[in-house]
């Protein structure tokens, strides 16, 4: 018996040995940033960045992410285990990163935001967004800036990146994304003015989606019409809305053989491909919710209408861009279901 | 004995959960194709059927996209479908279940929903929460093997 208990003790020994940057990484970043951090949906973490920034603003990044900017965060990781993957990300460069001053730097917004008009607009937007459609680099597609400007408005880069930084990142440059050097441009002075500036940025309020339904996984409708009528009168409605209607499907279908198919169960999936193209661009991942549906269910003497709460399904890509498409969905599927059921 | 295996008890469940994210995501070497292959392998191996595999990509070109392989894999098992809708018919949206995948040049991306992240939307349904996490875990462990893949 007391060998067993030695036993037991050392099969849990694994649990706590020093955490492995090399598989934390790659079980959570490499999905986004790509095995060496090449970049995919996530920034590439190239050698210039990295010699960029410092070990706490990579820390700081993976603990409060971007919120709305894709990058999750990661608070339930252990400081180990943070410091494990900022140490096999670093081991890439090959030596150690840059350690920067945290004393803020003072400089007058104001002016700060005229030079930030006049240098930093373009690219990173008026409200300092970013300018363009997404994030990451363009893999796959298409974009007008082969790596998209940084959010200097999200509240994960306002508490990751030190004014020290920032202040040399202005003055040096990034070549990779095309940011110029603004050494002997503007002074130390008008630089702490713009850093002043940016240290005001905040992200807009995000659209939400209708009280109504917040907080619920799904709309539904009880329709006072037969399943065939109201599944009729469904894709009428999607049609009306300019969709295009996928052949209908029963929701057991392929689950089980044709003869215990439940039949009172029934799946139609839509389409308007032209968004469907605009929203991959903004989020390749969104096939994970795809594709629309409305079902129509016969259940306890009841037909009801039911889809997913696009506007709150669409939060969970933390993208700001997709969670605003998502309300504006919300608003078509629920004027869809109201019509099919009036 | 008892203490030592108190001891191993918290510690099991004090070891941290790695992610706080509401997809769950993996990154093959391997092609598109082989990883469709190999998923449709894996499914049955962790008792799903895969009810049908939806094309996405019809077009992708003329949208600026290069890549011309995207497929949303939709799989379940029936009894647990039915089990569940009897209860909440508002859960049918989210099932059968699916996998997102994506081709990235040479490589693959696979992308599920957490199905972990319904869960306070059921706070009072334990037994659904259980099924969540289950769900997720299994999702995650296919996921992890496309993951493993070799080129």
């Amino acid at each position: 018996m007391r060998y067993w208990s030695w036993l037991f003790l050392l099969l849990c020994m694994p649990l706590y040995a020093a955490p492995d940057g090399k598989t934390l990484y790659e079980e959570n970043c490499s999905a986004c940033h790509h095995f060496r951090g090449q970049g995919g949906i996530g920034l590439p973490l190239s050698v210039e960045v990295l010699s960029q920034v410092s070990d706490d603003y990579i820390a700081k990044t993976i603990r409060h992410g971007r919120p709305g900017r894709i990058m999750p965060s990661f608070p339930k990781l252990s400081s180990a285990q943070v410091t494990a993957v900022v140490h096999y990300v670093r081991s890439w460069t090959g030596k150690p990163g840059p350690v920067f001053e945290t004393t803020k730097i003072h400089g007058d917004a104001k002016k700060g935001n005229a030079l930030y008009q006049k240098h930093c607009v373009r690219c990173h937007g008026k409200d300092g967004s970013g300018e363009g459609v997404g994030t990451g680099v363009t893999l796959s597609r298409e974009r007008s800036f082969m790596i998209m400007p940084a959010a200097l408005n999200n509240s994960g880069f306002q508490k990751s990146a030190s004014d020290a930084m920032i202040r040399d990142i202005i003055l040096i440059g990034r070549k990779s994304s095309n940011m110029p050097s603004f050494r002997g441009k503007i002074s130390d002075q008008e630089v702490a003015h713009v850093i002043a500036y940016l240290r005001t940025l905040e992200p807009p309020a995000p659209r939400k989606g209708s009280e109504e339904w917040a907080g619920k996984p799904a709309y539904v409708m009880e329709s006072p019409y037969d399943l065939e009528t109201t599944v009729e009168n469904v894709k009428q409605a999607l049609a009306g809305a300019n969709f295009r209607i996928f052949p209908q499907r029963y929701l057991e279908q392929g689950l089980t053989d044709e003869f215990s198919v439940n039949t009172r169960q029934v799946a139609i999936r839509f389409c308007n491909f032209k968004e469907l193209y605009h929203l991959l661009n903004i989020d390749p991942r969104l096939g994970t919710v795809l594709p629309c549906r409305i079902n129509v269910l016969e259940q306890n003497g009841k037909v009801l209408v039911i889809s997913a709460n696009v506007a709150q399904l669409a939060t969970l890509f933390n993208n700001q861009e997709l969670s605003e498409v998502g309300v504006l969905m919300e608003e078509i599927i629920l004027t869809v279901m109201e019509e099919a059921t009036l | 004995m008892r203490v030592i295996v108190g001891i191993c008890l918290v510690l099991l469940f004090a070891f941290p959960v790695q992610a706080d994210q509401t997809l769950v995501m993996a990154r093959s070497d391997a092609k598109a194709g082989h990883v469709m292959e190999v998923l449709r392998e894996t499914l049955p191996e962790y008792g799903y059927s895969v009810a049908h595999v939806q094309r996405c990509d019809g077009g992708m070109a003329e949208f600026d996209y290069k890549t011309d392989f995207y497929r949303v894999v939709f799989f379940g098992k029936v009894e647990e479908v039915r089990r569940i809708l009897a209860r909440h018919p508002e859960m049918s949206p989210y099932l059968p279940l699916k996998i997102a995948v994506i081709a990235e040049n040479n490589e693959t991306l696979l992308a599920a929903m957490d199905p972990r992240a319904l869960s306070p939307m059921f706070p009072d349904d334990p037994e659904l929460q259980l099924q969540l996490s289950r769900w997720h875990s299994d999702i995650q462990a296919m996921l992890e093997e496309m993951r493993r893949l070799k080129k």
